[in-house]
């Protein structure tokens, strides 16, 4: 047991003693961060920009062959409506400089819905502020016989729904109830982006570094794999811990600047709902899924002789953990479908797709045991495997241990 | 008579195909320096690593201080394997301490023995620095010091000073000749038969996985009517004799 906690300590200080630990920790999220804050604010600024130019445009001139173009939205922008006759004269005026644009609002604009802009030059941001512009008039004049300013903005932007559900005659929490177990599946993603690589680092590396023959001398391999493993759980823990301090810090901060976290799809945080049944399997296949994960990680950093190899071999399970994506439709929406049942309990995918399907609700408890006993199975099978290929591939140096060696006595 | 520390019986290793060791046998005492010989290919590093639990032998016993080995024996073993290296992106001291405590010793216990070790070989200032600032000869101080720590038994030394600089190498053997006069029992594999002369007390030759000479190095002299253990070494590889000796 001294042994255990001497290999635990020693593993989880030598991930966490380590800069890049913290710089990709740190990094990671306030460059997700940075670069969304710097795009909305960006596009924010270009189409306020765009707008102003727009509004300040006074010598374009605008043709309307359509009958759709109001007269008084055009006199609005402080612009005229020119005659259909004039529109060749005009094209000459652009193109010789003499007016900066023309929109040309074809006959055909109804059904080709296209129409036209001639411009006195190839200045990106005029083109974006004619463009505008004209884009303005036309759905402002469109929707003028609506009426009122509300009943514009609707027809233009839309609404939302405030969608009430019901199971067996009581009405449910609807998408609230998919966000608690939804959950598990971004902290699956985050906790394999992290951390299952450390136990492919760190098996490869003492290979690498040709410690293992003094390590194994002191310790049974069993006992250093357990060690590792329980320390890789140990980096994810403080991991965790550590984006949910971000998030709680980034809640309360937005909240006390005055901004209020919209949340998409109508999700209110204080509608939530915390089903013990989808939380227990949200837990379960996170932590058998990891295991599985990190005991296929190992086995291929025991197996492989090089750090370099075993990462090589190591692509086959993160295209099986993203694997599931591009299924996500029909694992939502069609659980009956054999495809969404094989992926269900095929190793590699199992995590992911359980970890989903519990989030929408769509797997039984039955389906949901048998899955989750599946995956037991295979996360034993592959630290049995590790541990095995360890004993015998640590000191495998210069070549990948062979499939037999496993089985050999 | 002394109860030898170190006792292998009719041991045989096969891996696949391939007989690696066959039908080895001898002893060492406490307080001996063994000097374990043979060409590259010979047998010495499969028989090391079957004496340590990490090969299974095909048959024969190994056994240290009357039983087979493992880990919970770590304290009164040392091994520096010929392959050997150390965890790069640690700190000196850190990774002395965590083998220490591997062997079985308290953490304090460890950073006194190794701060000792490191101030005895002059790496005192190198203590809190990251082993892969270390030049080539310092790392394989460090090892020897990670082998040593706790004061083992059974220390095993497989090549201990390839590479290292005639200074270092002096401080190398006499470090071996403390624990040695501190009653610990060497397992000395080399090449450099000058340090067999200057160090062993009894010898094994390995050729092909058989012992072809094994006793005290003056005994082993006699039998062979030499002066020097090179010679000896050389006569045995260059003959196609195939005499077998047991221990």
């Amino acid at each position: 047991m001294a042994k255990l906690s001497t290999v635990i300590k020693h593993e989880y200080l030598t991930i966490v003693k380590q800069p890049s630990f913290w710089i990709i920790m740190i990094a990671i999220p306030a460059i997700i961060a940075a670069v969304a804050g710097l795009s909305y604010l960006g596009n924010k600024s270009s189409q306020d920009r765009i707008g102003d130019l727009a509004k300040d445009l006074k010598n374009v001139a605008i043709v309307d062959q359509s009958g759709l173009i109001n007269k008084e939205v055009v006199g609005a922008s402080g612009l005229t409506l020119s005659s259909t006759d004039q529109q060749n004269d005009l094209r000459e005026a652009v193109r010789t400089g003499a007016k900066e644009a023309l929109v040309v609002y074809p006959d055909t604009l109804a059904k080709d819905r296209t129409y036209e802009i001639y411009l006195s030059s190839d200045d990106f941001t005029k083109m974006g502020s004619v463009t505008s512009l004209a884009d303005s008039l036309l759905k402002t004049s469109i929707f003028l016989p609506l009426g009122s300013a509300e009943i514009i903005a609707l027809a233009q932007d839309g609404a939302s729904s405030d969608v009430v559900t019901y199971r067996d005659g009581k009405e449910t929490a609807g998408l609230n109830e998919y966000v608690v177990p939804g959950l598990f599946v971004v902290l699956f993603y985050i906790i394999f982006a992290f951390s299952v690589g450390y136990m492919l680092t760190s098996v490869s590396e003492e290979k690498e570094n040709r410690s293992m023959e003094m390590v194994l001398t002191y310790i049974e391999p069993r006992k250093l794999i357990v060690g590792k493993l329980l320390a890789v759980i140990a980096v994810t823990i403080t991991q965790v811990l550590f984006f949910a301090l971000m998030a709680v810090v980034a809640y309360f901060g937005l909240q006390a600047a005055g901004n209020a976290i919209a949340l998409p799809a109508g999700i209110d945080l204080n509608k939530l709902v915390f089903d013990p049944l989808a939380i227990f399997f949200g837990v379960s296949f996170l932590v058998v899924g990891f295991l599985l994960f990190a005991g296929l990680m190992t086995a291929t950093a025991a197996i492989a002789p090089s750090t370099k190899e075993a990462n090589s071999f190591s692509a086959v399970f993160y295209i099986g953990a993203f694997m599931p994506f591009y299924f996500v439709m029909m694992i939502l929406t069609d659980p009956e479908n054999p495809i969404t049942k094989f992926i269900t309990f095929f190793p590699l995918t199992s995590p992911v797709v359980a970890l989903l399907r519990n989030a929408v609700g769509n797997m039984g408890t039955l389906e949901s045991v048998l899955a989750l006993l599946a995956m037991t199975f295979f996360m034993v099978v592959a630290i049995w495997v590790a541990i095995r290929a360890f004993s015998r591939g640590a000191l495998e140096y210069s070549s990948v241990l062979k499939l037999s060696a496993l089985f050999k006595r | 008579m002394v109860k030898p520390i170190v006792s292998v019986e009719n041991f045989h290793l096969a891996i696949g195909e391939k007989e690696i060791v066959k039908d080895l046998s001898f002893t060492i005492n406490p307080g001996e320096v063994f000097a374990f010989l043979g060409a590259n290919g010979s047998g010495k590093t499969s028989t090391i690593r079957s004496l340590l639990g990490i090969y299974q032998p095909t048959s024969g016993s190994l056994l240290i201080d009357g039983k087979r080995y493992s880990p919970l024996q770590a304290r009164d073993v040392g091994y520096l394997p010929e392959e050997r290296g150390l965890y790069t992106r640690a700190k000196v001291l850190d990774i002395m301490v965590y083998f220490g405590e591997l062997k079985g010793l308290a953490h304090e216990e460890a950073k006194e023995f190794s701060l000792a070790y490191l101030e005895r070989v002059g790496l005192a200032d190198k203590s809190n620095v990251k082993v892969k600032k270390l030049s080539g000869g310092q790392q394989q101080k460090v090892q020897l010091g990670v082998a040593i720590i706790g004061g083992p038994k059974l220390l095993i030394l497989d090549e201990p000073t390839k590479g290292l600089d005639p200074m270092n190498r002096k401080l190398l053997l006499d470090i071996v000749d403390e624990l040695q006069a501190k009653g610990t029992a060497v397992i000395y594999v080399t090449h450099l038969m000058e340090e067999v002369e200057r160090l062993a007390d009894r010898l094994l030759i390995l050729k092909d996985g058989t012992a072809r000479a094994y006793g005290t190095v003056a005994d082993v002299k006699k039998k062979y009517k030499s002066k020097s253990i090179e010679d000896i070494f050389v006569s045995i590889y260059d003959t196609k004799s195939s005499e077998v000796v047991h221990g």
